[in-house]
C-alpha cells in the first residue's frame, strides 16, 4: 500500500501539522533557572534508561544477522506494522533499530556503532545529543529517521546546506529503500510540484534554509485564515490537495544536523519572503544618502561603533544634514527619514567590507554568512542597505525587498511536534537550547577515544609575523607529508594568507565563498599528504576530510586556527576536522595580538586598552578567552532580545490575525 | 541604534490590513496645556488613551476602504515630519485593538486574545492581593436609577446651585467661627465614646453614599454614563465607589472638575446643614447625628477627599485643574525618566513630559506623595504598633516591602536585565550602588546622637521633716522658708493657754502641797508621808507639763535649709497644729538628688553608655542643667518612688489600674539618683524633671537593630 493510499484512507486528524506558538512567561524564566541542575540530573537518568534501551538492541543483533535477505525484508515490513500501531516504543522500537542496524551492514557495510545507537534514542526522544566531531552523526541519524519513518512520522533530516544534504541523502537512500521508505531531497532551485514530491517521502533531506522558506511559502499560499478547520471544509469541497500550491505535510519531527549552527547561530538570521521596488529609484536614492553621508566627518559629525555595529549621528552631525538637504526635497525633508538613510550609508560605508561580510560574484552583492563562510544565495540587507552597499561597490543597484512575509529559525524550529538535534558542539548553548527549544543536551561518549594532539597555542606580535609564522609551519608540515588545513575567519583573510603562502611557494587551495564551485572536489583531495588548504568556516562543520593512503601513518590531518572565532564552538568544530575516529592527527592555534577579535577590547577607555595590553603580555590565552567569552555573551544576549521581540511583536500583533 | 527608526521589519503584516474603528469607539477631542488631544476611552478595561492630533489623522483614515499601507502613505505625505513611524502606526493599531474598539478584514489571532485576556484577570487578582487595604467590589448598575432621579436634582446642578453652595458655605463658616470652641471641646472623648461610635457607623456609609451620587449626577447631567457602583474595602473600611470614568470624555475641563469634586461638595453642603442643626437643636437624639456627620462629612472630606497626594476626589480634580492626565503614574515615571537620563545616561529614554510646564508639577508631585504616603504610613504604623506590637512590626514590614521593598526589586531587575542598560549597565550599577551605598553608609556607619529621655522628680536624700512635738497656734515664727538652721534653732513658738494654766495650777500646787507637808511634818508623819507622795506626782506632773511647753517651741533637729510647704506660707499666724502635725522640712540643700525612672528596655544602655546627663524642670523647660548619676537602685522594679512619675500626676508612666494606690507602673522602671549643682535654684521639692541621658553617638542602623530584637525578645521570645 503506497503512501499516498494510506492518506487517503486515513486523512490525517490535523493537517498540516505544527505546534502553537508558545508564550514565555514568567515560570519559563523561574525554570530556567531553578531547572539548571536537577535538568542536568534527570538528563543523567534519561541517558542511563536509553543505555539500557542500547543493550537490547544490541543483543538482538544475533537473532537478526542470522535472516536472509527475504526474510529481513518480511521481517522489516511486520516491525512497520507493528510501529505504526503500537508507536515507537517496547519491543518494536528495539526491534526496529536491530532490524535497520542490520540492513544498513548489508547495504551500506556500515554497521551502527553501540554510541550510535544511543545518539539515536537520544534524538527520538527528541533531546539533542552531543556527540565528538568525526563520531559519524550521519549514520546515527539514519536509526532515528528511520524508526520514526516506519512508525508513519513524516521525517525532516535538516543539514546546514544543499551540498549536504544531497550527499547524506544520496548515500543513504539504498538504506531507506530497503527499509521500505522513500526518501526525498530538496535543493535550490526545484519546482513546486519537485519539492512537494519530495515532501511527500517518509523522510526528506533539506537544507534549514529551503526547509524555512518553503514553510514560509505554504504559509503565504494559505493567506490568512489556515485553520485546521477550514482546510478540512475547502479540502472536503474540492476533493484534492490543500489549496494547490502547498508542498509541505505540516512539522512533525526534524532531526537536526550541527544543532548549535541551525539552532543557534543562525537563530537570528530573518526569514523574509520579499516584493521588489523599482531599482532606478533607489539607485537615486541611494547615491544621494552616500553622498550626504561623505559630507559628514568623523567624529565631529557620527561616532561608529564597531562592537555594537551602529552609527550614531553626533548632534553637530544631524545639523550639518539639515543644511546639506535643504532644498532636496521628498524624503530629504524630513528630518527622521533623512537621518536614518544617512546613518545606513554611513554603516555600509564603514562597518560592512567586501570579502568579509559580502563579496562581489558577477557582478553583484553577495552576502556571506559569518558563521559559515557561505554566500546565501539571494539574501539582501533590508532598510536600503544593500541597495547602498551596490552602490558603494559600483554594481547594478537591485530593488529594495519589502517583506511579504517573515519568520526566524527560533519561531520555525518551536513549531515542530518532535525537535531533535545532533551536534559536536553544543555544549555552552546547553542553557539557550533548554530556554528557547526545549531541548535537553544528552552527551554520548565517543566510540573510540580521540587521538587529537592538541599543541600549544603560539601568540605573535602582529599580523605579518604571524602570517609568516603559518606560512613556515604549513610548509613544515607538508614537506613531513602531511596534509594541513588552515582555518581562517573571513574570505579576505582567507585571500591574505593564500597570498603570503604563494610568496612562500608553498603549494595550496583556497576554499572560500569564492570558490565554492570545486568544494566537493577540494575537499575529496585534502586529506592527500603534503596538500595544504586554507579554508573559511565552509570547511568547518560536517566536512569530513578522510586521509590519503599512508598519511595517518605521518601522524595525520593538521589543522591550523589563524584566528580564534566569535564562539569556542566553532574552533572545537575546526579542531573536528582531524583525528576523526580514532585517527591520528593534530591541532594547533596561531594568534597574533591584531586579530580582530580583541579589537573591542582594544577600544575603550585608556585605561582598559593599558590593561589590555598588560594582559596580553602576561597571558595571552586569558586574553583571547575573554574576548571569546565576551563575543559569546553578546550574540547569545541578542538572540535572547529577538525572541523577546519576536514574542513582543506578535503579541502585539495580534489582531493581525496568525500568518507567520 | 540612536535615533529612531522610521521602518520596521514587521511591518507588512499590518500594510494589507483594511481596517476600521467599532462603531462604539468613544473618542472625544479635549485639550490639554494649550496642546489638542484625542481621548479614547476603552470601556472594557476603563482606561482611557491619549492620542495626539498626528495619530488622531492616522485613526481617521481607518474606514475599512484603505489599507494600512495607504493610511500610512497619506499621513506622511500630509504631516511630513511629524509623522508616525511605522513602528508608532502598529503600536497604535495595537492600542486601539487593545481597546477592542478594532475591527478589520481578518480573523484576529484567538488564542493570542485569549492570553492576554487571561493575563489581565491574573493581574487584577494580583493587584487585590498584593494590595489587600484597598478591595473593589462592584454592586449595581445604576445607570438607569440614576437617569430616572436626575431631574429631582439637575436644577441644582449649574449657575444656580453654585450659588447656594456658596452661600450656604459662607453662612456655614461664619457660625463655625463663633461656636468653634463649643465644637472642638474634648472632641476626641466625645467622638471615641462607645454610644457615638454606633452612631458614626450608622451616619458613616449614608454620607459617602450620597457623595457617590453626587459624583453620579453630575456625570449624568452632561450626558455621561455611570455603570458600576460598589464597595471598596479601604483599610477594612467599606467605601462607596462610584465609576466615574466616563466623565474623562467631557471636554470641558470645568465639568471634568466639578465632576471630580462633586461628591466633596456634596459632604460640605451636608456638613453645612447639620452645623445648622447642630446649633438649632436640643440636646438629644438630633443634635449628636448632626454632629457626627459634621465630623464626618466635613472633617474627612478635606483629610481624604480633598487631599490630592492620595488617589481621591482631590487628586483627580488637580489632574484635571494642571491639565496633566494620569498625574501620578507619569510623575512616577518621569522620576524613573529622570534617573535613566541623567544618572544612567541613557540617551534614547523617552520622556513622559508631553507639553511644557509639566516637569515642575511631575517632579513635586512625584516627591511630595512619596512623602506623604512614608508619613501615612509612618503614622498607621506607629498607631498599631501601640496597640499590637507584633500585628504593628508586621504591617510595617509589609508595607516597607510594598513602598520600598517591591521597587526595588523591580529596579534590581530593571538592571540586571533591560536591554535600555545595554552598554551602560556599568555605569547603572556604579551609581545605583553609589547610592545604596552610601544611604547604606549614612545608616549603618555615621554615627548620629544618641539620647535616652526619662522623668524624674527632686528629691533630698537627708531630709528631716519638722513635726509639732505639741498642739498649739502659731504665737511666733522665728525663720523663714530657705532659712539656713543650725540644729536646737528654735523655728517656731507655738502657744498653749490650756497648757500655761496648767502650769501654773501645778506649780501651786506643788507649792501647797510642799507647805502642807512641812506644816504636818512633825504633827501628823503619816500624813506628811502621803503629802509628800502626792507632792512627788504633782511634781512630776508639773515636770511634764512643762517639758509640753518647751515642745511648744519647735527646734530644728538637723542643721540644713528650712522649707516650709508653699501651700502653708503666709498663713502662720495664729494657726492650730495638732501635736505630731507636719510643719516644714529641713533638708539638707546642699546636696539634692534627683530620683530618675527609665523604662526597662532603656535601662542598660543608661547604665552602660551614658555620657553626658542634663536635665530640665517640667515648669522652666528653657534652661537644661547639667547632673551626674550618684548611684542606682540595682534593681529594676515597677513600683514608683512618687505619684509626680504617674500619669494621674503628671507623668508619662501608667498605673497598674488594679492598685491604684500602691503606685505600681504598668511597664518596669530602672531607678536612679542623680546629683546636679547649683541646688540653689531648686525652690520647690517634688518637682518633675526631664532627664536626657546622651550616650555615644551612634549609627541609625544599629539602633533599629537594637529596638527590632528588643520587639522580638519581647514578642516572640527570639
Amino acid at each position: 500500500m503506497s503512501d499516498g493510499a494510506v492518506q487517503n484512507l486515513l486523512p490525517p486528524p490535523v493537517l498540516l501539522p505544527h505546534r502553537q506558538d508558545r508564550h514565555t512567561t514568567w515560570i519559563d524564566r523561574v525554570e530556567s533557572v531553578a531547572m539548571a541542575l536537577p535538568a542536568r540530573l534527570e538528563a543523567r537518568r534519561r541517558l542511563w534508561r536509553l543505555t539500557r534501551v542500547r543493550d537490547r538492541v544490541l543483543a538482538r543483533a544475533p537473532d537478526f544477522d542470522r535472516l536472509s535477505d527475504a526474510e529481513l525484508s518480511a521481517r522489516i515490513a511486520r516491525i512497520r506494522d507493528t510501529l505504526r500501531s503500537c508507536g515507537l516504543q517496547g519491543a518494536a522500537l528495539v526491534d526496529a533499530f536491530a532490524a535497520i542496524r542490520e540492513q544498513s551492514t548489508r547495504t551500506l557495510e556500515l554497521r551502527h556503532f553501540p554510541c550510535q545507537i544511543l545518539g539515536a534514542l537520544v534524538l527520538l526522544d527528541g533531546q539533542v545529543t552531543e556527540m565528538d566531531t568525526g563520531e559519524g552523526k550521519t549514520l546515527t541519524a539514519t536509526l532515528a529517521a528511520g524508526a520514526a519513518a516506519m512508525a508513519g512520522l513524516p521525517t525532516h533530516v535538516v543539514t546546514v546546506n544543499d551540498y549536504l544534504a544531497a550527499r547524506d541523502a544520496e548515500t543513504l537512500s539504498p538504506l531507506y529503500r530497503a527499509l521500505g521508505l522513500t526518501v526525498g531531497i530538496i535543493r535550490t532551485g526545484l519546482s513546486p510540484a519537485q519539492r512537494r514530491g519530495a515532501y511527500a517521502a517518509d523522510i526528506t533531506y533539506a537544507s534549514n534554509a529551503e526547509l524555512a522558506f518553503d514553510y514560509l511559502r505554504d504559509r503565504l499560499a494559505l493567506g490568512r485564515e489556515a485553520g485546521n478547520l477550514r482546510l478540512k471544509v475547502e479540502r472536503l469541497a474540492r476533493r484534492g490537495s490543500l489549496r494547490g500550491e502547498v508542498v509541505m505535510r505540516g512539522l512533525h519531527f526534524a532531526i537536526v544536523d550541527e544543532a548549535d549552527s541551525v539552532l543557534v547561530d543562525e537563530a537570528r538570521t530573518p526569514l523574509i519572503i520579499a516584493t521588489e521596488t523599482d531599482p532606478t529609484h533607489e539607485r537615486t536614492w541611494a547615491e544621494r544618502a552616500l553622498t550626504l553621508a561623505d559630507g559628514l566627518e568623523a567624529p565631529a559629525d557620527y561616532i561608529v561603533h564597531r562592537d555594537r555595529r551602529t552609527v550614531e549621528l553626533t548632534p553637530a552631525g544631524r545639523a550639518c544634514l539639515a543644511d546639506a538637504a535643504e532644498d532636496l526635497g521628498g524624503l530629504w525633508e524630513s528630518s527622521i527619514r533623512r537621518e536614518e538613510s544617512v546613518r545606513q550609508a554611513l554603516s555600509a560605508r564603514h562597518l560592512f567590507h567586501s570579502g568579509e561580510h559580502y563579496i562581489l560574484r558577477d557582478s553583484k552583492v553577495q552576502i556571506v554568512d559569518e558563521y559559515t563562510g557561505r554566500v546565501l544565495e539571494d539574501r539582501s540587507w533590508n532598510g536600503g542597505l544593500h541597495q547602498l552597499i551596490e552602490v558603494k561597490e559600483g554594481v547594478e543597484v537591485t530593488g529594495r525587498k519589502h517583506a511579504v512575509i517573515r519568520t526566524s529559525y527560533q519561531r520555525f524550529f518551536r513549531r515542530y511536534g518532535r525537535l531533535a538535534g545532533m551536534t559536536g558542539t553544543a555544549r555552552e548553548v546547553a542553557g539557550e537550547l533548554r530556554a528557547v527549544y526545549r531541548l535537553n543536551v544528552l552527551r554520548v561518549a565517543p566510540n573510540r577515544p580521540s587521538q587529537r594532539q592538541q599543541l600549544p597555542a603560539r601568540y605573535f606580535a602582529t599580523l605579518v609575523e604571524k602570517h609568516a609564522a603559518i606560512a613556515a609551519r604549513a610548509a613544515e608540515m607538508a614537506g613531513a607529508g602531511r596534509p594541513v588545513l588552515i582555518g581562517t575567519r573571513s574570505v579576505a583573510a582567507s585571500e591574505t594568507l593564500s597570498t603570503v603562502l604563494t610568496q612562500v611557494g608553498v603549494p595550496h587551495d583556497v576554499l572560500n565563498a569564492e570558490s565554492e564551485a570545486e568544494e566537493a572536489a577540494i575537499i575529496a583531495a585534502a586529506g592527500t599528504a603534503g596538500r595544504v588548504i586554507v579554508a573559511t568556516n565552509m570547511a568547518g562543520r560536517g566536512v569530513d576530510i578522510s586521509l590519503g593512503p599512508g598519511v595517518e601513518a605521518l601522524g595525520g590531518l593538521h589543522v591550523i586556527l589563524s584566528e580564534r572565532h566569535d564562539a569556542r564552538r566553532i574552533d572545537r568544530q575546526l579542531a573536528g576536522r582531524t583525528g576523526r575516529q580514532g585517527q591520528r592527527g593534530s591541532f594547533e592555534a596561531m594568534l597574533s595580538a591584531q586579530d580582530p577579535l580583541l579589537s573591542s577590547s582594544r577600544e575603550g577607555g585608556p585605561f582598559s586598552a593599558a590593561m589590555h595590553r598588560i594582559g596580553m603580555k602576561l597571558h595571552p590565552a586569558g586574553a583571547f578567552g575573554r574576548a571569546q567569552r565576551r563575543a559569546e555573551r553578546m550574540h547569545g544576549q541578542m538572540r535572547k532580545d529577538l525572541l523577546k521581540m519576536d514574542e513582543m511583536t506578535g503579541s502585539m500583533l495580534s489582531f493581525t490575525g496568525d500568518r507567520e | 541604534m540612536s535615533g529612531k527608526s522610521f521602518y520596521s521589519d514587521e511591518w507588512h503584516r499590518v500594510s494589507g490590513l483594511r481596517l476600521r474603528l467599532k462603531s462604539n469607539a468613544g473618542i472625544h477631542r479635549q485639550e490639554f496645556r494649550g496642546q489638542l488631544w484625542y481621548v479614547l476611552q476603552d470601556r472594557t478595561s476603563g482606561r482611557s488613551h491619549r492620542f495626539s492630533p498626528e495619530a488622531w489623522l492616522v485613526i481617521s483614515l481607518l474606514d475599512g476602504r484603505r489599507t494600512v499601507q495607504e493610511i500610512w502613505d497619506t499621513a506622511c505625505a500630509r504631516l511630513g515630519d511629524d509623522a508616525l513611524s511605522q513602528n508608532e502606526i502598529m503600536r497604535l493599531l495595537a492600542q486601539l485593538h487593545h481597546a477592542d474598539v478594532l475591527q478589520g478584514d481578518v480573523m484576529p489571532d484567538v488564542d493570542e486574545m485569549l492570553h492576554r485576556a487571561g493575563k489581565q484577570e491574573r493581574k487584577k487578582r494580583m493587584m487585590s492581593f498584593i494590595n489587600p487595604l484597598a478591595i473593589r467590589m462592584p454592586l449595581l448598575d445604576p445607570d438607569a436609577f440614576l437617569a430616572a432621579t436626575l431631574p429631582l436634582v439637575r436644577p441644582l446642578i449649574g449657575r444656580a446651585g453654585g450659588l447656594l453652595f456658596v452661600g450656604l458655605m459662607g453662612y456655614a463658616l461664619v457660625q463655625l467661627g463663633l461656636y468653634w470652641s463649643e465644637l472642638t471641646e474634648d472632641v476626641a472623648d466625645r467622638v471615641l465614646a462607645a454610644d457615638n461610635l454606633v452612631l458614626l457607623i450608622v451616619t458613616y456609609p449614608l454620607v459617602k453614599a450620597l457623595h457617590e451620587l453626587g459624583h453620579g449626577y453630575t456625570i449624568k447631567r452632561w450626558g455621561g454614563e455611570v455603570h458600576e457602583i460598589g464597595i471598596m474595602m479601604l483599610v477594612f473600611m467599606p467605601v462607596p465607589y462610584v465609576d466615574a470614568s466616563d466623565a474623562s470624555r467631557f471636554p470641558e475641563k470645568w465639568r471634568r472638575i466639578i465632576v471630580g469634586a462633586a461628591g466633596m461638595i456634596v459632604e460640605l453642603t451636608l456638613a453645612a446643614l447639620a452645623l445648622i442643626v447642630w446649633i438649632h437643636a436640643e440636646e438629644g437624639m438630633a443634635r449628636a447625628v448632626a454632629f457626627n456627620v459634621m465630623l464626618l462629612a466635613g472633617v474627612s472630606t478635606i483629610l481624604f477627599n480633598g487631599n490630592p497626594l492620595l488617589r481621591f476626589d482631590g487628586y483627580y480634580v488637580l489632574a484635571d485643574l494642571i491639565e496633566i492626565p494620569n498625574l501620578a503614574q507619569r510623575a512616577n515615571r518621569y522620576i524613573g525618566y529622570l534617573i535613566q537620563r541623567y544618572a544612567f545616561g541613557i540617551e534614547t529614554v523617552e520622556s513622559p513630559v508631553t507639553a511644557r510646564g509639566e516637569p515642575k508639577w511631575l517632579f513635586s508631585y512625584a516627591i511630595a506623595a512619596f512623602a506623604y504616603r512614608l508619613f501615612i504610613v509612618s503614622i498607621i504604623f506607629f498607631f498599631v504598633v501601640d496597640i499590637f506590637p507584633l500585628i504593628g512590626a508586621v504591617l510595617a514590614v509589609w508595607s516597607l516591602i510594598m513602598m520600598f521593598g517591591v521597587p526595588i526589586a523591580k529596579q534590581i531587575w530593571f538592571l540586571l536585565t533591560s536591554p535600555k542598560l545595554r552598554h551602560r549597565r556599568g555605569r547603572a550599577f556604579a551609581v545605583t550602588s553609589g547610592m545604596i551605598g552610601t544611604i547604606a553608609a549614612v545608616l549603618s556607619l555615621v554615627p548620629l546622637p544618641y539620647a535616652t529621655l526619662a522623668e524624674g522628680v527632686v528629691w533630698t536624700p537627708h531630709e528631716a521633716t519638722v513635726h509639732t512635738a505639741a498642739a498649739g497656734h502659731v504665737e511666733a515664727v522665728y525663720v523663714t522658708s530657705n532659712d539656713q538652721v543650725q540644729a536646737g534653732t528654735t523655728l517656731l513658738k507655738l502657744s498653749d493657754p490650756v497648757l500655761d494654766r496648767q502650769v501654773a495650777a501645778l506649780e501651786a500646787r506643788v507649792r501647797e502641797l510642799a507647805q502642807r507637808a512641812d506644816a504636818v511634818a512633825f504633827d501628823a508623819p503619816a500624813e506628811a508621808r502621803v503629802l509628800r507622795e502626792r507632792l512627788a506626782k504633782a511634781e512630776a506632773d508639773l515636770d511634764n507639763a512643762r517639758e509640753r511647753q518647751e515642745d511648744l517651741a519647735v527646734r530644728s533637729s538637723v542643721p540644713g535649709r528650712f522649707v516650709l510647704p508653699s501651700s502653708d506660707a503666709g498663713d502662720l499666724d495664729g494657726r492650730y497644729y495638732d501635736k505630731g502635725e507636719r510643719f516644714g522640712y529641713i533638708a539638707d540643700f546642699s546636696d539634692p538628688v534627683l530620683i530618675v525612672v527609665v523604662p526597662e528596655k532603656r535601662a542598660d544602655l543608661v547604665r552602660s553608655d551614658t555620657q553626658a546627663v542634663a536635665f530640665r524642670f517640667a515648669d522652666d523647660p528653657r534652661t537644661a542643667w547639667p547632673a551626674q548619676i550618684l548611684r542606682e537602685v540595682p534593681r529594676i522594679t515597677d513600683e514608683l518612688p512618687t505619684a509626680a512619675l504617674a500619669q494621674i500626676g503628671g507623668g508619662t508612666l501608667s498605673l497598674d489600674p488594679s492598685q491604684p494606690e500602691a503606685l505600681r507602673s504598668l511597664t518596669r522602671v530602672l531607678q536612679l539618683e542623680l546629683v546636679f549643682e547649683q541646688p540653689n535654684h531648686v525652690v520647690t521639692l517634688g518637682g518633675r524633671v526631664h532627664v536626657r541621658f546622651r550616650h555615644a553617638d551612634r549609627p541609625l542602623a544599629q539602633r533599629a537593630w537594637r529596638a527590632l530584637r528588643q520587639l522580638f525578645l519581647s514578642e516572640l521570645n527570639v
